[in-house]
């Protein structure tokens, strides 16, 4: 069953990964205006711990937060798909009949190209980064706090952020049916998911109630966790907890997103001959 | 269902909802709360069969509906009202399922995968449906004989020609032998040279392995090649089901007289419309410089009495006759 859908999706997976190979200068692009950002937020905060005077910011030093504001960035880089767009456009020109000619699931071929696409995004952004963030963190500390364990969670913290992110988006995508144009939407999810996410500001800088709340949230599952996860800032059965509230979370917007797409299939009106 | 037909079409319509937009921005934000909608009918009460092994061509103008047929005959859309039943499934109603057996082209659209090489594309397409490796490869050879796939299967997709493109997305809609194959329009914007390529891999399909086939087209070689029979709608009514032959029998009747002319004045002393009490659609003349054009219904006027009528009256340098082709039926069809 698992090696099946290897084989059915992997054309899908390899279409996504030729895509972003082919047009590989996009990536170079896109990887030098994340890291001029990552520099902005950097010296922002670092002004912001100057002016306090104090060494500690809200349980974060300025190693933790400039940890915090690479990994984030990386982390909202990856578990962010460009399936809204991606699918919204497919509706509107009517490309995605393309898909339902063949024995395939929409979600899931879907889901199949963008991972392909970001595994090569994976391979030339995600390996240096890190490496760089830990030769920070030596310099910074003087010794090493890398932790494997903690590492390996944080990868699979991040599928599940990922896989969450994407049915998210596959529900904006999927409004396109009933907007023709989805456009401020996506721009409304976007500004939502960066804030609510912690990719702006850690969630744990918010006051008592706001910040319950908002680690409640599904954003929080996108960014915050596995970011903290890596930084040891969530530990033991939090983890679990953590883990699990990312599962719910998928299991939620799979959920909605089913129920669009059967009733989207019903009144579905593909445009163009 | 006859244990015969490969597909059953009763009583199916779809209606769209149009929404109807006033003009300028004050329209834009009118139409932000209360939307003035408006029902279109694109496929209104059709019904027919196919059997299995036939080729139907499905003919009509501009709007006619087709298209939208054959969403749903594919699954795609679901019928406002109505059954189909092909290869023994509703096709909207267990898709994954149903589309393993069918294959489909829409000619303004690509099935391809844009950034691969047209090699892997149909390695993927061999994954999606699970084609064992002897069958993919005596497929693989018979497509690239027939439709010549061979200089571009390297190429990426998005660098293929339109004809290049034509006859790969032809070939993948075969690829996994399907039982019924939709094709939209296959052969728009095409050459000749192509369009023979691809009549050619259609004909031996359905003849080999008795494939059904539906096709869409505006070229009328395109059907008199390939259909015995057509269904032809318009404004998405059936308003033709049955064999070519008897078409051009019921239909046409028209003939076209050619002559050369010595003199342009000439054609003033010819007066057919009261010679043959002709009706307006029973003639239709048209003048290019010294060559005129006598198009008229032969039901009504002999040919043998036009043409002595004509020799009887103007001298001129040369005359031909001619059967009016399918076209000028098609084009006759839709107008009334
Ligand atoms: N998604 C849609 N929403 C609203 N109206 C639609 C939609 N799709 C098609 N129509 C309308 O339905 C009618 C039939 O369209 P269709 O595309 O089926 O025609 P067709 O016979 O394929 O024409 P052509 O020969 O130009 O391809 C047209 O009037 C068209 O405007
Ligand atoms: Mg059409």
């Amino acid at each position: 069953m698992f090696g099946k859908m290897r084989k059915v999706y992997g054309g899908f997976f390899r279409a996504g990964a030729q895509g972003a190979m082919a047009y590989r200068l996009n990536f170079m692009g896109f990887f030098i205006g994340e890291s001029l950002y990552c520099f902005v937020m950097y010296f922002m905060w670092k002004a912001v711990f100057m002016a306090s005077g104090e060494s500690t910011f809200m349980g974060f030093t300025l190693v933790d937060m400039t940890m915090y504001v690479f990994l984030s960035n990386i982390v909202g880089f990856f578990t962010g798909t460009d399936s809204t767009r991606a699918l919204a456009e497919e509706i509107r020109d009517g490309n995605i009949i393309m898909r339902m000619i063949k024995p395939v699931n929409v979600d899931l071929s879907l889901l199949a190209n963008e991972v392909g696409n970001n595994v090569v995004y994976f391979a030339f952004i995600f390996a240096p980064v890190m490496l760089g963030v830990e030769i920070y963190r030596y310099c910074a500390l003087g010794y090493v706090a890398f932790d494997i364990v903690s590492f390996l969670i944080f990868i699979l913290s991040m599928i599940l952020s990922y896989i969450l992110s994407f049915y998210l988006n596959l529900i904006f995508g999927y409004l396109a049916f009933w907007l023709m144009n989805i456009w401020g939407f996506d721009i409304l999810k976007g500004s939502i998911i960066k804030f609510f996410s912690g990719a702006m500001i850690p969630l744990a800088f918010f006051p008592g109630i706001v910040r319950d709340i908002f680690e409640l949230l599904p954003f929080a599952s996108m960014v915050y966790k596995p970011t903290m996860i890596y930084m040891g800032k969530i530990s033991g059965v939090n983890i679990l907890v953590a883990l699990g509230e990312q599962i719910i979370w998928i299991l939620v917007f799979y959920g909605i997103a089913k129920l669009l797409w059967h009733f989207a299939q019903k009144r579905l009106a593909v445009q163009g001959g | 269902m006859s244990s015969n037909n490969m597909i059953e079409v009763k009583n199916v319509s779809k209606e769209f909802k149009k929404i109807i937009k006033e003009p300028g921005l004050k329209g834009s934000v009118k139409s932000l709360f209360h939307k003035k909608q408006e029902i279109v009918k694109a496929v209104d009460d059709i019904s027919f069969t196919v059997e299995k092994g036939e080729i139907l061509g499905f003919i009509g103008p501009n709007g006619a509906g087709k298209s939208t047929a054959i969403k749903m005959l594919t699954g795609i859309l679901t019928p406002t009202s109505g059954d189909i039943m092909i290869n023994g499934q509703v096709p909207y109603k267990n898709r994954k399922k149903y589309v393993k057996e069918i294959g489909v082209v829409f000619g303004q659209r690509t099935q391809l995968w844009w950034d691969l090489p047209l090699t892997e594309t149909f390695t993927v397409l061999k994954e999606i449906y699970q084609i064992e490796d002897a069958a993919f490869k005596n497929r693989m050879d018979f497509l690239n004989q027939v439709l010549e796939l061979e200089p571009f299967i390297k190429s990426p997709v998005r660098t293929l020609s339109l004809g290049q493109r034509m006859r790969a997305d032809i070939a993948a809609s075969m690829i996994h032998n399907p039982k019924v194959l939709f094709l939209d329009e296959p052969t728009i914007g095409l050459d000749v040279v192509v369009k023979d390529n691809i009549r050619k891999a259609i004909t031996e399909i359905n003849q080999n392995e008795k494939t059904t086939i539906i096709l869409t087209t505006h070229d009328i070689s395109d059907i008199e090649l390939l259909c015995k029979r057509i269904v032809m709608i318009d404004k998405g009514k059936k308003v033709y089901d049955g064999a070519l032959d008897k078409m051009k029998e019921k239909y046409g009747k028209m003939r076209e007289i050619h002559i050369n002319l010595k003199s342009i004045e000439d054609m003033n002393k010819l007066a057919f419309t009261e010679k043959f009490n002709l009706l307006e659609d029973d003639l239709e003349v048209k003048l290019e410089g010294k060559k005129a054009t006598i198009k008229f219904n032969s039901s009504k006027a002999q040919v043998s009495d036009m043409l002595s009528y004509i020799l009887a009256t103007i001298t001129v340098k040369d005359i031909a006759v001619s059967e009016a082709d399918i076209e000028e039926i098609i084009r006759r069809l839709y107008k009334g």
